[in-house]
């Protein structure tokens, strides 16, 4: 890594947040729901393969144009959210040891879609072309199109994540909810609803990752569950429930990755990563921008 | 969550060995080996479920990372009988007590996070490098591609019934073994919740807070529960991988092991005394009978767990063990 001249370091680097800012995106549902349910979610890396398969189909068997495709593909992902937060998990908010529950619920609904896709789509790996081909040279760096784009979305959605919580009358009835459910539902929010809409948002948020990502990386019925891993490491490491948090937990966790691929070997990948979390909780168990128990 | 192991513990234990009595007694029925495998497996989950319910029933530490131990100790055992050529009846024991290790080690960042999430996935992440080196070390493990040539259970003669042989056709050996080690996994946990020990690891799991008040040493009594509970995985993972003969480490360390692990305790009944094998009895079997399905098998298998935090939030086991109370309590003074 000392030996590696200067553009190529910072071109890795640039690697680095752009595969980090895909890790926020899924990181971002999760700890939404996180912060508003005070709940793990098991089944966000399945709304993460469905976003990818979605978006295969409209692509490949519809031939729709990939900037048509990917708002279809994450609306039917929120649909899917919604569904499987109104069927397998609202019951069970509130009931004695839910947050046990509501976590064995995720992962049955993660079984059950993770095998509905293989039944429906089958075993083999699915490929979507690049969107755009070509490089760019910037000083020496070379950046391709592709990765770039990934880049202007993620910071889009972020945004528009940030309009959407700080701004608007629904962003404030999530916060005040994640704040105090109790005092939310007496100034009149409707919490049910914003756990519905939540869990939705985050579902969207885990396609818009896999439309991006399924043109680097190859769409299969497994393809959710490393990424959702990678998820929780990122909203651990940055402080469940802060959506900050999960921005910069994704880029550390995306350059620490690249560069520890290139100085190691790719298959130590995850290693790096859940080493560097069991660390940084060691030190600082409530994360980089959590609040420390009380 | 209430703890009936105080109020009854007569009952627990005759349940215990009442059906410790009734597996024995199996082979004399029928030695069927299709069978007695899938009873060897229900019997080693159940043992695996209980050794967990230790942790997160008991003392209510939330691992899920379990089946690291589990699959340390296949792979440690397969190995040190593979190439220093001991027999597998003493690495077994070794094995356990290198997962007990790896439990103590996994237990220091543990012991400062108290939230629920936080530790599943600090555990999680943990099992998952644990895996990943595995596979990765192909040299030693023969990663993905399968360790196989693991030596049998070696044969000895037992006074009065004669020669004990352990291989594929002769599942016997194996069913009673496994009785055994169940036995003592279950024993030793109902021998704990009547000690100071168990009292104190169901305090932490009721208030941490209150419990460090009243004089439990929370580090002592935490690191303690790991390193047993990681012990016991890894005995149950040496038996696996003696009876098995192959292992791969998404088999024998993959998450699907854990997820089995925590369906089983629940379907069971979680901080219950036998809650883990009635549930390991009814999802091995179930299982089984859904191949039925073919390619429906694991669709249904995830609504069905759906279904079951939803409408049995307390597993079987409080059902089914009330109702034997209720029946016994008349008879048996206690």
């Amino acid at each position: 890594m000392l030996s590696m001249p200067l553009p190529l370091f910072f071109e890795q680097i640039i690697n680095g947040i752009v595969l980090g800012s895909m890790y926020a995106l899924v990181a971002s549902g999760l700890t939404l729901i996180w912060g508003t349910m005070r709940m793990l979610n098991f089944a966000h890396g399945e709304f993460y393969m469905l976003g990818g398969y979605f978006f295969f189909l409209l692509i490949s068997s519809l031939g729709f144009s990939a900037a048509l495709a990917i708002p279809i593909a994450i609306s039917l992902v929120f649909v899917v959210g919604l569904a499987v937060q109104r069927i397998a998990v609202h019951p069970l908010l509130g009931r004695p040891q839910w947050e046990f529950s509501t976590l064995v619920a995720t992962l049955g609904v993660s079984i059950f879609l993770q095998n509905a896709a293989l039944h429906i789509w089958g075993e083999r790996f699915k490929t979507v072309p690049y969107f755009i081909n070509g490089t760019i040279d910037i000083v020496g760096m070379r950046l391709s199109y592709q990765r770039l784009l990934i880049l202007a979305v993620a910071v889009i959605a972020m945004l528009a994540m940030w309009y959407l919580l700080r701004r608007t009358r629904f962003g404030m009835a999530l916060r005040a909810t994640a704040m105090d459910r109790d005092a939310a539902m007496l100034y009149g929010v409707n919490v049910y609803r914003v756990f519905t809409m939540t869990f939705g948002i985050a579902a969207a948020l885990a396609g818009l990752a896999a439309t991006m990502l399924s043109s680097i990386n190859s769409i299969s019925p497994w393809m959710g569950a490393p990424l959702m891993l990678k998820g929780f490491v990122v909203v651990v490491l940055g402080g469940l429930g802060s959506f900050p948090g999960a921005i910069l937990g994704g880029i550390i966790i995306g350059i620490v990755e690249t560069l520890g691929v290139i100085t190691w070997s790719s298959q130590w990948r995850e290693v790096i990563s859940f080493t560097v979390l069991i660390l940084i909780l060691w030190f600082r168990p409530w994360g980089i921008f959590g609040v420390k128990e009380s | 969550m209430t703890t009936p192991e105080n109020q009854k513990p007569l009952n627990n234990l005759f349940i215990l060995i009442a059906l410790a009595v009734v597996f024995c007694l199996v082979p004399l029925v029928t030695q069927e080996a299709y069978f007695l495998h899938i009873c060897i497996l229900a019997l080693l989950f159940g043992a695996l479920a209980s050794s967990w319910n230790l942790i997160n029933g008991y003392a209510g530490i939330f691992t899920f990372g379990h089946q690291a131990f589990f699959g340390l100790g296949a792979y440690g055992s397969a190995l040190m009988s593979m190439r220093l050529g001991l027999s597998p009846w003493l690495t077994m024991w070794a094995a356990g007590l290198m997962s007990a290790a790896l439990g103590l080690v996994i237990s220091l960042p543990v012991l400062r996070i108290r939230s629920i999430p936080h530790i599943a996935i600090v555990t999680l992440a943990f099992a998952e490098i644990v895996r990943i080196v595995c596979s990765n070390l192909t040299d030693f493990t023969r990663g993905e591609l399968g360790l196989w040539g693991i030596p049998p259970f070696t044969s000895f003669l037992l006074p009065l019934v004669g020669d004990v042989t352990f291989d594929a056709a002769h599942k016997v050996a194996y069913f009673y073994v496994v009785i055994l080690l169940w036995l003592l996994i279950v024993g030793a946990t109902y021998w704990i919740l009547r000690s100071r020990f168990g009292f104190g690891l169901r305090a932490i799991r009721d208030s941490q807070i209150a419990a460090e008040s009243l004089g439990v040493h929370l580090t002592r009594y935490k690191t303690l529960v790991f390193g047993f509970s990681s012990f016991l995985a890894g005995i149950l993972g040496a038996f696996y991988a003696h009876y098995v003969l192959i292992l791969t480490p998404s088999s024998a360390l993959g998450i699907d092991i854990m997820i089995q692990i925590v369906a089983m305790t629940l379907i069971g009944g979680i901080g219950r005394l036998l809650g883990p094998t009635i549930g390991a009895f009814i999802l091995t079997l179930g299982l089984e009978w859904l191949r039925g399905f073919g390619e429906y098998r694991m669709l249904i298998y995830g609504v069905l767990l759906v279904l079951i935090v939803m409408f049995l939030p307390k597993g079987l086991a409080s059902m089914r063990l009330g109702f034997l109370r209720r029946q016994t309590t008349g008879k048996i003074p206690t």
